[in-house]
């Protein structure tokens, strides 16, 4: 177990902990505002902001961990990504500006302005497709070094089959997991429509997302056939995932344990993700950066590490709490106990 | 390879997004500390309107963290988009900071979101406000670590260079660094400062709408004994940040005081225009440079003389230096004849004019917030690592920066007009004599 | 005493700003009399 594994491993859990709980925030956003486009908004809003309102915040900040985190395990990356993301990530940038802000003026200031939601919705969904590209782009093939200076050619990128179907994947994924999550939700605050119509989105976007899974493992074949090769032989993670996927299917249509159908949702998304971190081992960007090559000196990473363990030790009882006192807080769920500022 | 325009536009973007940022991230370091304060006294002294005051403030106060976390994170990215060749080099010795910055504001948001929705949860107002501890801690400390990078920026420390590589890198060394000390306390306490002012104008202009209510006079009074306190503190420590930059960047106290021969018995040059090397109708106050450089009148401060041209930052730092020390003196002024008139019973501080000073105080202290950090950032040209890497080597290559500064302008212009009708809105639709009323039918209970 | 001024001083001047506020804030007594003289 090297640093640079170590390293590595931490800021997966960490980009896999943001994967989960932004999948979240965008799919209720997004929901949200699909509702009051069909007329059914008074059925999810009320639980939707509920869930949101303490919990927004938090969501940013798993991202910012992320490239803070990369940038001081393997500062090559700062280089590197930050040459060629700037035009993919500013633009996600001003999509998480709007929806960040939007939530803040909603829940505190102006009422309902509907044309604030539906950006609000659709923002949701395009964040995680422009921040999905990254993933294509560490896959290879989109970035070339002209005299010692990466540049990205968008051409190649936009017109790809592997960037679209991993864009593709992201949002059928950000709608899945959060139509999971909410069902489970809404039946906790025993609100049997809004389960009901979670419960329906859940089922709808089911299909979806297990067909873009098997589109990119198809694709990687022509863009990266060295991780092609890692996955095929990882092939029993994604069979446990596509196991876990399907009890988690059939829950829901059963109406049964809709708790327990979250936990093995997480469990099959966390398989997955991991095993596609596995299969890009060891290249941070396929073929001119890797975990070695571009790891920080080991004073750093030591002290790295220490500041992220004190750092965990103090952010996890404090999650718990939040969670605790909110989203697990039968009173809180229910609506009854809304003491807010 | 230096693509020149791109260096160009990168500057400007990086400008754009720190000066909007500092706003909302000064008001998120000050408020949760008025917050505290105000629900602190409540407490003490079972006032009701103190720990409405906190209640009040906590509401805007996410309008304005919102804000800020959304630039937070921009300009966190910012850093590696447009200087991927500093943050290379940065990152290999002052990550350590930038890693803990986002955990201390992890901290505070989840303390914050505690806070806002558990109001009446506690049965006794001192639990509830100690979960506020967590958030003055966080906001501050968020503020300490990510001012040790920019204190790092001005003086690198905790490594050696060896044929061009980064060896023996001692990370807790480049966090204390001799900049570090001054920078972090100035930071702080002007972050305070402006807080309290910002808040005493809402409270001067809703007097000056005719409210009577004494909540008005209570939160006015605290807030300006808060914004003196802090404001002598910044004066103070400003005066050591002169002894540090005496010692440790003589060209940058040199270009902010426009002293071009290196000389004892200095004398300080307060405001005047600069024509060529002439300084005209400025104010020397003689010796002052030498004091306040090394706490000896006849001591020497090194000129502008004894660098060469392309070392030297722009000179017309001394002119936001002259507009944040006068504001910074300005509200020191203000706060004292308040709180000095409030116990002896002067009436002028209550006429309507002095009341406009006292709202004037809150834009005028984000001016000198702007003031102090362009001087500090423009004052550390034409390094942007302080003798290692100069701006330009450290910025991106790509192209297209200058169509991302027009995105970023627009998005920043829709949030600050947003911030501010939202909190605007708040502030109008919600007046002190009306949210009295609703604390009462509410508890049925009958204060005052 | 130049180092000691610039490295740990400041940080003295902060806690001490703080201390005072705290100790300040809660004596409003001129308000309080103003008050109690209006409601005579």
């Amino acid at each position: 177990m090297t640093l640079e594994i170590l390293g590595i491993s931490v800021l997966w859990i960490f980009l896999f902990g943001y994967v989960i709980v932004a999948s979240i925030d965008f799919g209720a956003g997004f929901f949200n505002a699909y509702s009051l486009l069909i007329g059914k908004n008074h059925i999810l809003t009320n639980i939707i902001k509920r869930y949101l309102s303490p919990v927004w915040e938090v969501t940013n900040v798993f991202l910012v961990f992320f490239f803070v985190g990369i940038v001081g395990f393997f500062p090559q990356t700062a280089f590197y990504y930050g040459t060629i993301l700037l035009v993919p990530v500013s633009i996600s940038l001003v999509l998480l500006a709007i929806r960040g802000s939007y939530y803040a003026f909603e829940s505190y200031g102006t009422r309902g302005h509907i044309g604030y939601t539906l950006t609000y919705g659709v923002a949701g969904l395009l964040i995680p497709a422009s921040l999905s590209v990254v993933f294509a782009i560490a896959g290879g093939g989109y970035v070339d070094v002209i005299d010692g200076q990466p540049v990205l050619n968008y051409w190649t990128l936009y017109t790809s089959p592997f960037a679209w179907s991993i864009v593709v994947l992201s949002i059928a994924a950000v709608l899945y997991i959060s139509a999971v999550f909410l069902t489970w939700y809404a039946h906790k605050a025993n609100d049997i429509e809004a389960t009901k119509l979670m419960r329906k989105y859940a089922l709808v976007w089911a299909a979806p997302l297990m067909i873009s899974a098997l589109g990119i493992m198809y694709e990687m074949k022509s863009i990266n056939s060295e991780s092609y090769s890692h996955m095929v032989n990882l092939w029993w993670m994604f069979a446990i995932s596509a196991v876990l996927f399907i009890v988690t299917v059939v829950l829901i249509a059963m109406r049964k344990k809709y708790g327990l159908a979250v936990g093995l949702l997480i469990a099959q998304f966390a398989v997955a993700f991991f095993a596609y971190g596995i299969a890009q081992y060891p290249y941070l960007l396929y073929p001119y950066l890797t975990i070695y090559d571009s790891f920080t000196s080991t004073q750093m990473a030591i002290a790295l590490v220490i500041a992220f363990i004190l750092g965990l030790c103090l952010l996890l009882p404090s999650l718990y709490l939040l969670m605790k006192l909110f989203l697990f807080n039968k009173k809180y769920v229910t609506g009854k106990e809304d003491n807010h500022a | 390879m230096i693509n020149e325009s791109a260096v160009y536009w990168s500057r400007a973007l990086t400008e754009l997004t720190l000066s909007f940022h500092i706003i909302y991230a000064t008001i998120g370091v000050g408020v949760p500390l008025m917050i505290m304060i105000a629900q602190w006294t409540g407490y003490k002294k079972n006032d009701e309107h103190y720990i409405l005051m906190a209640r009040r403030w906590a509401r805007g106060f996410v309008i304005t963290v919102a804000v800020g976390v959304v630039t937070g994170t921009a300009i966190g990215l910012q850093l590696s988009l447009l200087w991927p060749n500093f943050m290379q080099l940065a990152g290999q010795t002052i990550a350590l900071p930038l890693f803990m910055e986002t955990f201390a504001f992890f901290f505070e948001a989840i303390f914050l979101g505690i806070y806002l929705y558990t109001w009446d949860r506690f049965d006794s107002q001192k639990k509830h406000m100690l979960l506020l501890i967590p958030v003055a801690v966080g906001a501050s400390m968020s503020a300490v670590f990510i001012t040790i990078v920019n204190a790092f920026m001005n003086a690198p420390r905790g490594f050696d260079i060896v044929d061009g590589e980064l060896v023996n890198i001692q990370p807790f060394l480049a966090m204390f660094n001799p900049a570090m000390p001054t920078k972090v306390a100035h930071v702080l306490v002007t972050a305070y400062m402006t807080s309290a002012f910002v808040l005493a104008a809402i409270a001067g202009f809703r007097m000056l709408k005719g409210s009577k209510h004494v909540y008005h006079k209570k939160s006015l009074l605290l807030l300006m004994k808060i914004g003196l306190i802090f404001s002598i503190a910044a004066a103070v420590i400003g005066d050591f940040s002169g002894k540090y930059l005496a010692e440790y960047q003589p060209e940058k106290l040199a270009a902010a005081e426009w002293h071009f021969e290196t000389e004892g018995k200095a004398s300080l040059v307060l405001f005047g225009v600069l024509d060529g090397e002439e300084v005209k109708y400025a104010i020397k106050i003689p010796y002052a440079l030498s004091i306040l450089a090394h706490f000896n009148p006849n001591a020497e401060v090194i000129g502008l003389d004894q660098f060469e041209e392309e070392d030297l930052p722009p000179l017309y730092i001394h002119y936001l230096f002259d507009i944040m020390v006068s504001i910074g003196m300005f509200m020191m002024l203000v706060s004292l004849l308040y709180v000095v008139g409030k116990a002896r019973g002067w009436q002028f501080i209550h006429s309507r004019w002095y009341r406009w000073i006292i709202v004037a105080g809150g834009p005028l202290s984000i001016i000198a917030i702007e003031a102090g950090w362009w001087l500090a950032e423009v004052g550390r040209q034409p390094w942007i690592l302080y003798g290692l890497m100069r701006t330009p080597e450290g910025a991106t290559t790509s192209d297209h920066v200058d169509l991302m500064l027009l995105l970023f302008a627009g998005v920043y212009a829709v949030l600050a007009v947003g911030s501010i009708v939202v909190l605007v809105r708040m502030f109008k639709n919600n007046p002190i004599e009306r949210e009295i009323e609703d604390r009462h039918s509410e508890k049925g209970g009958d204060i005052l | 005493m130049q180092s000691f001024l610039i490295f740990y001083a400041p940080f003295i001047v902060v806690i001490l700003g703080i201390l005072c506020a705290f100790w300040w804030a809660p004596r409003d007594y001129h308000i309080t009399k103003e008050q109690e003289k209006s409601r005579e």
